[in-house]
């Protein structure tokens, strides 16, 4: 009697390989390019440094033991208020290397890898005797500052440094701001159509014509003491335009496609049609200009800075090539943060053009 | 298309008229008046009283709630009316007027100058695609396009002004030299075109980069197309090629461009004329909005945002033009 063929339990599972995801798909593609992922390397070496700056420039102690507790003073370099109220009462916030000493000779402390600040300038003989900064001239760009100081004798490194969590933020603040706001009215025109869109469509050309130079300067006065947050939330409040038209396109060529139309009829309300069903195919393209939003950002926030408007932040990239306009002699305030500048927003045309190439279904067909 | 014409142009005013509104209500609120802020650079003795104020608050409608100032300048402007400059005690229309053709001679010879650069750049990059030479070219425009215009403008100004100080090369900024009325016409134009070579330069790599890419782009796609194959096929030679059948095609963006940079055109670029100290329409912008006059503000948004319309609209009338698949019902 022949052996019959191995039997197979009817219950056995085939073996199924999910296919990846549209995302998941997208991220292997986008790995593959070398600068897009270059790119994407540098901005988050960027944000090491602008979250660890404290740790890096500084002369506030990372961790000090002071009259019997322990304190952190470098974060005050995040926000003033987190900076121990005693190290101001106790006036050592000027000279912490001396007066900590001269306060509490029990005292220790961790200190940031260099001793300059970004915010004043560091005087003779704080640490260990060194010498205090030049000004002006000649304070070119030596062993111990490394890009050199400004007119006031500040180090331009500890700015730089400091910097890049304003420049970081700025992009993905006022970005994130702008992408929220833009998706929303692209979306609500796109997919209600009729008056609504009419309405919208009026609304986004009224915000597109108005010059945004007299906007962010018209609010930033307005706004009695203004910060970095208040600039974000302006550039972020008026410049979702781009994204809102073309949210608004995809959501109109993707309400009319089979599937939503299927997903009508089996009953389900518009904001499950909206969010679950037509936005998340239409959050491919509109990624793109929000990559490239962010570099938009950055640069708005440098260039009111060197106009001398709007930020109102010390440490901001742009205020230091204001300061190398009124100085030209000294070319380090204008090739270092130039530099920096140019490198950030070349990082993210880099990472918009990757993910442009990565979600484009062109290619992908291309590929087989 | 005349009906559509029609629909847009009334739209278009509405849309003016809500802009002009927002950007009225906005500077009123701004902290500071012209009149204030002109009393703080007075000396004491140069001071005027209170009843001088109030005199000049009243000719200028600044004593009045902010809506009537608009509704008064939205009256005046009716008529054809752009009001005075409070600061420089002349129509505004005289203030833009003159500083009109100082700027279109920077943003002018940049368009031209971009526009004849970029197409023989986007050609044979398209042509040479994927060589070693054209890898280098597109990187370092691309590269270009990433650096702000301030920042290179400040290096060439410390470059060419600095630097080359005291050299027959230096170039400063500002419009004209100091000895200027001195001159002979001729040497007028000389001393104006060698001023205008660092604007100029700063105004144009960052379009070029970009028209360069644009056409480029645009090229890649109709390259591939079959009609070019079977050109190919025919035996008709690469330049033909290139030129009679692929360029023709992608004209049809490169053209509905035109209607977009016309803001530009006119409006100049504040950042540069702030390096350069350039006396265009963009430093009487922040030169207004920092001194509050309100009057030459409000001409320039009006202006400046009627520009924006109108070269929407052109982009989509030559869109229908240079492409008969396009027509507006």
């Amino acid at each position: 009697m022949p052996e019959s063929p191995p039997h197979h339990e009817a219950t056995s599972p085939v073996p199924v390989t999910q296919s990846p995801g549209f995302w998941a798909e997208v991220w292997s593609r986008f790995r593959k390019q070398k600068l897009a992922m270059t790119a994407l390397v540098f901005v988050g070496l960027l944000a090491i440094l602008g979250i660890f700056s404290p740790a890096i420039v500084g002369t506030k102690p990372i961790i000090c033991h002071y009259k019997g507790g322990l304190y952190f003073p470098a974060m005050g370099y995040f926000r003033e208020s987190w900076e121990n109220p005693v190290f101001i009462t106790d006036g050592v916030i000027y000279n912490y290397p001396q007066k900590l000493k001269e306060k509490d000779p029990q005292s220790w402390a961790v200190w940031p890898l260099i001793y300059q600040d970004p915010l004043r300038r560091v005087r003779a003989g704080e640490m260990d005797g060194s010498a205090g900064n030049p000004i002006g001239m000649a304070g070119q760009p030596s062993r111990h500052n490394l890009f050199g100081t400004n007119d006031l004798g500040e180090d331009v490194f500890a700015k730089m440094v400091h910097g890049t969590r304003i420049a970081l933020l700025i992009g993905f603040v006022s970005t994130g701001i702008a992408a929220v706001i833009g998706i929303a009215i692209g979306a609500i025109a796109g997919f209600f159509g009729g008056w609504i869109d009419w309405l919208l469509s009026r609304i986004i050309e009224v915000m597109m014509c108005i010059p945004t130079l007299v906007l962010i300067l018209a609010l930033i006065s307005i706004i009695e003491k203004p910060t970095i947050w208040h600039l974000m939330v302006v550039i972020g409040a008026f410049g979702w335009t781009g994204i809102a038209r073309l949210t608004r396109a995809e959501f109109l060529k993707l309400r009319q496609l089979e599937y939503v139309a299927a997903a009508r009829a089996l009953g389900f309300r518009w904001s499950r049609l909206m969010f679950r069903h037509i936005l998340p195919n239409a959050l491919a393209p509109v990624i793109v200009p929000i990559t490239f939003g962010i570099a938009a950002a950055i640069l708005l926030e440098t260039t009111l800075g060197f106009l001398g408007i709007g930020a109102p932040d010390k440490t901001s990239w742009g205020r230091l090539l204001n300061e190398g306009k009124e100085n030209l002699q000294m070319w380090w305030l204008i090739v270092f943060p130039g530099v920096a500048i140019f490198l950030t927003v070349l990082a993210y045309n880099l990472i918009g053009e990757g993910i442009q190439q990565a979600t484009d279904p062109t290619l992908k067909a291309s590929k087989h | 298309m005349l009906n559509y014409l029609i629909r847009r142009v009334v739209f278009g005013f509405g849309t003016l008229l809500v802009i002009t509104f927002a950007v009225y209500a906005l500077i009123r609120h701004m902290p500071g008046t012209p009149l204030t802020l002109d009393l703080a650079e007075m000396s004491l003795d140069q001071q005027i009283s209170s009843s001088e104020m109030k005199r000049l608050e009243r000719q200028y409608h600044l004593d009045r709630p902010w809506y009537v100032g608009y509704w008064l300048w939205a009256g005046k402007l009716f008529h054809g009316d752009l009001g005075r400059s409070i600061k420089e005690k002349k129509p505004v229309s005289r203030v833009i007027g003159e500083r009109v053709p100082r700027t279109l001679l920077l943003s002018g010879t940049s368009l031209i100058l971009s526009y004849l650069l970029s197409l023989p750049l986007g050609l044979y990059s398209t042509a040479r695609s994927g060589r070693l030479d054209e890898r280098v070219v597109s990187t370092f425009l691309y590269m270009l396009y990433a650096v702000p215009t301030f920042v290179a403008g400040l290096l060439l100004l410390v470059f060419f002004y600095k630097d080359l100080a005291g050299t027959p090369f230096q170039l400063e900024p500002g419009m004209f030299s100091r000895n200027y009325s001195q001159l002979s016409t001729l040497g007028q134009v000389l001393d104006v075109a060698k001023h205008m070579i660092l604007p100029v330069v700063c105004f144009t790599y960052g379009s070029l980069a970009y028209y360069s890419r644009f056409i480029k782009s645009n090229m890649e796609e109709v390259v591939r197309q079959d009609y070019i194959r079977t050109a190919k096929a025919k035996g008709v030679g690469p330049v033909r090629v290139l030129l009679h059948h692929a360029f023709r095609n992608t004209l049809i963006p490169y053209v509905t461009m035109i209607g977009l940079t016309l803001p530009a055109l006119i409006g100049g670029s504040v950042v540069l004329e702030y390096i350069f100290n350039w006396p265009g329409m963009g430093t009487l912008y922040l030169q207004a909005l920092s001194q509050r006059d309100y009057p030459v503000i409000m001409g320039l948004t009006l202006m400046f945002s009627a520009l924006t319309l109108l070269g929407q609209l052109l982009a989509d009338v030559l869109y229908a033009v240079v492409d008969p698949r396009i027509s507006y019902q």
